[in-house]
């Protein structure tokens, strides 16, 4: 089952893909280490994914794929999954230029066309946990997890969200936390989706995934990002505006 | 008597003893009420279900004051015990005992500290007592000490949100919207013209803290003004509570 986002945040993302990886690609590209987020603060040191050597993987929402071909490259058997065919396309170029091959699934996360506890890592950095709903997914994780397998994903804080005013980041609370679900501000851009944190974990604990830790990220000083201004930046450093949920499958 | 208190546990104790008076007629008006309501909010326990079966069960309340959620808990079958670094506020709450007819023991203690055996305990419940005034590595270590395998912990505290946006004013006043103060690093609250410390965190740092002493979390909930019957509170408006959490209660099991 897919929600009518789905469809409408399809479009969204072909029409904004090339111009988003235009601005981003290089950035999130960098081949160096797995990096997480807006930030782009190494996996090492943040300590989310760790080793993927020889482990099935699946990234939901994997874009032009730079998580993936890092992780294939480090060993594990990875699957992207795109809800936008640009997006893909865009994969479909990255991969040949790393010269790396691994399976690209266009679908939504909410209804993924591949066989129950399949893999041993299911993750997004920024990815489908944004832009699809989380009542959706999170069943849909579950599913696709072996036991003990691990769900990992980036996403906006609600901080940011009842903080956000007029396209950019106040210092102050503007809109409501409690019934946080669908977020839809401006209607040529995808539909986002978050939750506040205690619906997070009983969503999480109802589909047999127990906590293991909530990482909130804080950009170091003057840390560098395609994705924010400076001024943003400089907010992150006092308030959270990226976060990490790290779950396993009881 | 206790020793060995750490630095911030002598100055509440202290804080406790000029603030026991205030506390008698909350002491009078909760030991006599039947119903278990949380927090300001006074959410019944009746709707938000976060406790386990108490009858029969060992409870400790991790720094109970006047002791009125033990008395809730005895009086539905728990064998319970109060432990509260406040001489004045368990003075309150054995004279309470008294005229409610409803015996138990009460332990003098830092619930930093508490001079009660390993893995006695199957609950370990804390609103706004240790939850705020003890360190969360030191009270939520002895909790995991006090509790038995598959022990369970409950406790109430303020929310994240309105410990950012609560003015650092004496008379208190209500929280507004602007952040005052940075979340990250948020733990050690000391106040303008008041002697006492708290300790908040944000979410991320409970579940840290929480799972790094061998608890597995269960469940955050975070408590929003019922709507009907919003009454008036000094930390917060009505309006305020209705789209923030000012309080949250967390739910975690000890599994290692």
């Amino acid at each position: 089952m897919t929600s009518s986002d789905s469809v409408r945040n399809r479009r969204a993302w072909d029409g904004i893909s090339d111009e988003y990886q235009a601005r981003n690609a290089a950035f999130i590209g960098r081949k160096d280490e797995p990096r997480w987020g807006m930030w782009q603060l190494p996996d090492s040191e943040l300590g989310i994914l760790g080793e993927v050597d020889g482990k099935d993987v699946l990234e939901l929402g994997c874009g032009a794929a730079q998580w993936s071909i890092l992780l294939a490259a480090r060993g594990a058997r990875v699957v992207g999954l795109d809800n936008s065919g640009r997006q893909l396309e865009h994969a479909r170029e990255s991969m040949a230029e790393a010269w790396v091959d691994f399976p690209l699934v266009h679908a939504s996360a909410e209804d993924v066309p591949l066989p129950d506890a399949s893999f041993d890592v299911v993750f997004c950095d920024h990815g489908a946990m944004t832009f699809c709903d989380p009542y959706l997914t999170v069943p849909e994780a579950s599913r696709l997890l072996r036991p003990g397998g691990l769900l990992a994903f980036s996403h906006s804080t609600p901080f940011v969200t009842c903080c956000w005013k007029d396209d950019g980041t106040a210092r102050r609370l503007v809109s409501p936390y409690f019934g946080l679900h669908r977020i839809d501000d401006i209607p040529s851009e995808p539909v986002e989706f978050n939750l506040p944190y205690g619906e997070w974990i009983r969503l999480f604990r109802e589909h047999g995934f127990r906590v293991e830790a909530l990482v909130e990220v804080r950009p170091p000083e003057g840390a560098e990002t395609t994705y924010r201004t400076p001024e943003e930046t400089e907010w992150a450093r006092s308030w959270p505006m990226e976060e990490i949920w790290r779950c396993l499958k009881i | 008597m206790p020793e060995d208190l750490t630095e911030h546990a002598i100055r509440n104790q202290a804080a406790w003893a000029g603030w026991a008076e205030e506390y008698v007629p909350g002491a009078e008006r909760n030991w006599a009420r039947d119903e278990i309501a949380w927090g300001i909010l006074k959410v019944p326990e009746q709707e938000l279900q976060i406790l386990p079966d108490v009858a029969g069960k060992d409870v400790v309340e991790l720094g109970c004051g006047t002791a009125y959620v033990s008395a809730w808990l005895a009086r539905r079958g728990a064998r319970v015990v109060g432990v509260d670094l406040s001489e004045e506020q368990l003075a309150t709450a054995r004279r309470m005992q008294g005229e409610h007819g409803l015996e138990f023991p009460l332990v003098h203690a830092s619930a930093e500290d508490v001079p009660l055996p390993d893995a006695s305990f199957d609950l370990a419940v804390s609103e706004y007592g240790a939850s705020i005034w003890c360190d969360p590595d030191l009270w939520i270590a002895e909790a995991a000490r006090l509790l038995r395998p598959r022990g369970e912990l409950v406790f109430l505290v303020n929310g994240a949100f309105l410990m950012l946006t609560t003015p650092d004013v004496e008379p208190v006043v209500p929280a507004g919207t602007e952040l005052l103060r940075p979340y990250f690093g948020m733990r050690r609250f000391e106040w303008v013209d008041d002697p006492s410390i708290d300790f908040h965190l944000g979410y991320g740092d409970w579940i840290r803290v929480l799972t790094s002493h061998g608890f597995e979390v269960e469940r955050l909930a975070e408590l929003r003004n019922p709507g009907h019957d919003a009454g008036r509170y000094e930390l917060f408006t009505a309006e305020w509570a209705e789209q923030w959490p000012a309080e949250e209660m967390w739910k975690a099991r000890k599994v290692a």
